[in-house]
């Protein structure tokens, strides 16, 4: 009798196990913010990664509102603030949004920090643009040719926009409660050339993500507040907004973290699109609409900021980190079809973390992301990193594109061409919310991939294709 | 019986995989992510009849049609919340003059005030995807002779010249429907003694029906008595 009622039940667990495979996941995240040397609460925002003292290896660059911003090397095992000079650390000004591209050609990337001392219109502090010249790191904003342009007006999110397709970077500044503002340096000045380009509108602009999403050349998509989304279709260099006829102009929903992905591993870059307590959008073409494909999990309305696409466990499939400000962190695994399969966390759920944006890299060069979340706003709390628990027989592919100036091709898009795929993704020129990640395209690789050829499609639509014979590296790919 | 209790729990864990895997329809969604669709100008002052419109002219069956009408305020034309309550109250039938009882949704209590006194209900007939169906509507006169048109609202969405754009907005027996009376009926006495009596139907009502236009606040003000008495 006794081993009969065993034997039910050991069908009731088989059962159970096989068909709710949710209650057996294991944590997906190991926490490894103790590697951050120095760690106290503040408030942090956006992040950027960009080598900022041209070593060749990449930092975390970290925003400080009304605290000092951060260059997080990896050094000795650990994470640890190499960032000295005032002008840099600028701790009385309230830094929110960065990016970094080579605005002045010269294969160093340039540090735009965007500082907002108010919530709307009008501020008293302007931005940052940050140079360094031998040892010195100097605000290009502060010399006397460039300030005739300064911006003043709050502001959020700011993405380099390669908009001519020859390495001159300019800025795309997501202004609130003013008009945009569009950087590029001409003889040596930096000017506003928003309103030349049909970018000075007026909205309550929050994310802004720039790469191959219609054209052969940079688009831009902003997701706004209080008023419509932008699509900035490239035609040769000027802009025309055709959000409404896309179906992404989302106008009654507030924007918030952005990220571009190739949601259906077809070759072409969607967009995923979060908003405040509104609906997250997974936005992927079909017949010039977008539509919007995301289920009812990976939608459901929460206090989204930053949203990142990249593939933290090296299986070969993306997931979306979507996180969140006082409510628990998400993730989703993008199956194929853009499936979107939620992957339950423990560790960096962080239900009591006041999130306001977070950046990706393999900062510790070993072919594993790292995940940095930045935390703050209405309570100080200190930076927490995380990695993916991997196979240890995971194999991973990173694609580095540098352009003809040296410097990294931000608004590339990297294709990799498998048996198995054609999964685009972009060297990133700003996304999230308020934050840029790496300049390289990591790859995990699937189970019984074989044939790897990776396709640089450059900012100016032509395209070079690579073949790949050994994994497990990171490949620079160079513009010629 | 073990082997029975064994098939339940089998089919028990199929259909909670079925219920968690399944896609329930987001009506509330499909407005949000159409509302520029439906309102290109994004003026959605006192038009319902766009919502209405647009909800008429989809491919649906009736159930659709009912959920997608629990989402707008036929006064306003805001949005309402999913799970909102509604307002149990009636309406004058046109021709008949009979009260017509049933639910509606409002976005805040002056509407319900305003749809009673200035809307009236007739019965439409409608083939959905599903098949013919007959409910209670709410309508308008044809507001488009009005020397005071209301200038906060946009005229090109609701007439051609001096009549109904049926492009635009749906028409019955000459005038403009609104929105819809969920669950629809004659009133019974009992059902009139309840909305006369009734905190906001009663009371609040009887208050702001009797204050002059120019002093009304909430709720459209006097933007959508101005389009429809």
């Amino acid at each position: 009798m006794k081993s009969r009622l065993s034997n039910f039940l050991k069908k009731i667990i088989i059962s159970l196990i096989l068909i709710i495979p949710n209650i057996v996941n294991a944590d997906f995240f190991e926490d490894i913010t103790d590697k951050i040397v120095d760690n106290p609460k503040r408030l942090s925002y956006g992040i950027s990664v960009t080598d900022m003292d041209k070593d060749g290896r990449y930092e975390f660059i970290v925003t400080g509102f009304g605290y000092s911003n951060l260059a997080l090397s990896y050094r000795d095992g650990n994470l640890i603030n190499i960032a000295d000079q005032d002008v840099f650390l600028d701790e009385f000004r309230k830094s929110i949004g960065v990016a970094a591209c080579d605005v002045d050609k010269d294969g160093y990337e340039e540090i735009y920090f965007l500082n907002t001392d108010t919530y709307s219109g009008t501020k008293k502090y302007s931005d940052r643009l940050i140079d360094l010249e031998g040892n010195k790191f100097l605000d290009m904003f502060e010399i006397d040719t460039n300030k005739e342009d300064l911006n003043l007006t709050a502001g959020r999110s700011v993405a380099c926009v390669d908009r001519k397709g020859n390495g001159e970077y300019g800025l795309y500044v997501s202004n609130y409660g003013g008009p945009t503002r569009f950087y590029e340096i001409e003889d040596k000045i930096i000017k506003d050339k928003s309103a030349n380009l049909n970018l000075d509108n007026i909205t309550g602009g929050r994310a802004v993500v720039s790469g191959h999403i219609l054209s052969d050349r940079s688009d831009i998509f902003a997701a706004n507040e209080r008023g419509a989304n932008f699509l900035l279709k490239n035609n040769d260099g000027v802009f025309e907004d055709v959000a409404f006829d896309y179906r992404v102009d989302d106008v009654i929903q507030n924007g918030r973290g952005t990220a571009l992905a190739d949601i259906m591993y077809r070759g072409r870059l969607d967009i995923i699109s979060g908003n405040w307590q509104g609906y997250h959008r997974a936005y992927v073409l079909e017949n010039d609409q977008f539509k919007d494909i995301g289920s009812s999990k990976f939608d459901k309305p929460s206090r989204i900021r930053t949203i990142i696409s990249a593939d933290f466990d090296n299986d070969g499939y993306d997931e979306v980190f979507m996180n969140n400000i006082a409510e628990p962190n998400k993730l989703f695994k993008i199956r194929e079809n853009g499936t979107f399969e939620e992957i339950k966390l423990e560790i960096a759920l962080e239900p009591d973390g006041y999130g306001t944006g977070a950046a990706v890299a393999d900062i510790d060069n070993d072919g594993i992301l790292e995940l940095l979340v930045s935390r703050g706003e209405s309570k100080e709390q200190p930076l927490t990193l995380y990695k993916a628990k991997v196979n240890k027989q995971s194999k991973y592919l990173r694609i580095k594109p540098i352009n003809k100036y040296g410097a990294p091709a931000r608004g590339a898009t990297v294709t990799l061409l498998t048996n198995q795929r054609k999964h685009s993704k972009t060297i990133d020129a700003g996304s999230g919310y308020l934050c840029q990640m790496e300049p390289v395209a990591h790859y995990g690789i699937r189970k019984n991939e074989k044939n790897f050829k990776v396709e640089v499609k450059w900012t100016n639509g032509t395209k070079d294709l690579i073949k790949i014979t050994k994994l497990d590296q990171t490949v620079t790919v160079k513009q010629k | 019986m073990k082997k029975t209790l064994y098939k339940f729990f089998l089919i028990f864990l199929v259909l909670f995989q079925f219920e968690t895997i399944a896609e329930e329809k987001n009506y509330y969604k499909e407005l949000i992510t159409d509302w520029s669709r439906i309102f290109p100008d994004q003026n959605r002052n006192a038009a319902g009849p766009k919502f209405f419109k647009y909800i008429i002219d989809k491919e649906i069956t009736y159930e659709d049609f009912v959920e997608f009408n629990k989402l707008y305020c036929a006064v306003s034309g805001s949005l309402i919340d999913p799970n909102s309550e509604p307002d149990f109250l009636f309406a004058n039938e046109s021709n008949t003059n009979k009260k017509i009882c049933g639910d509606y949704y409002k976005c805040c209590i002056p509407c319900s005030c305003d749809i009673m006194k200035y809307s009236e209900v007739e019965k439409m007939k409608y083939k959905f995807i599903d098949g013919l169906q007959e409910f209670y509507v709410f309508t308008i006169k044809n507001p488009c002779n009005k020397k005071d048109f209301p200038n906060r609202v946009n005229k090109n969405y609701f007439c051609e010249g001096a009549k109904i754009n049926n492009n635009q907005v749906y028409s019955l027996n000459g005038r403009i429907v609104i929105g819809l009376l969920h669950n629809g009926r004659s009133c019974r006495k009992d059902d009139i003694d309840f909305v006369k009596t009734h905190q906001v139907t009663g009371r609040f009502c009887e208050l702001r029906n009797n204050t002059p236009l120019e002093n009304l606040e909430g709720g459209m003000g006097d933007i959508f008595i101005k389009l429809a008495k």
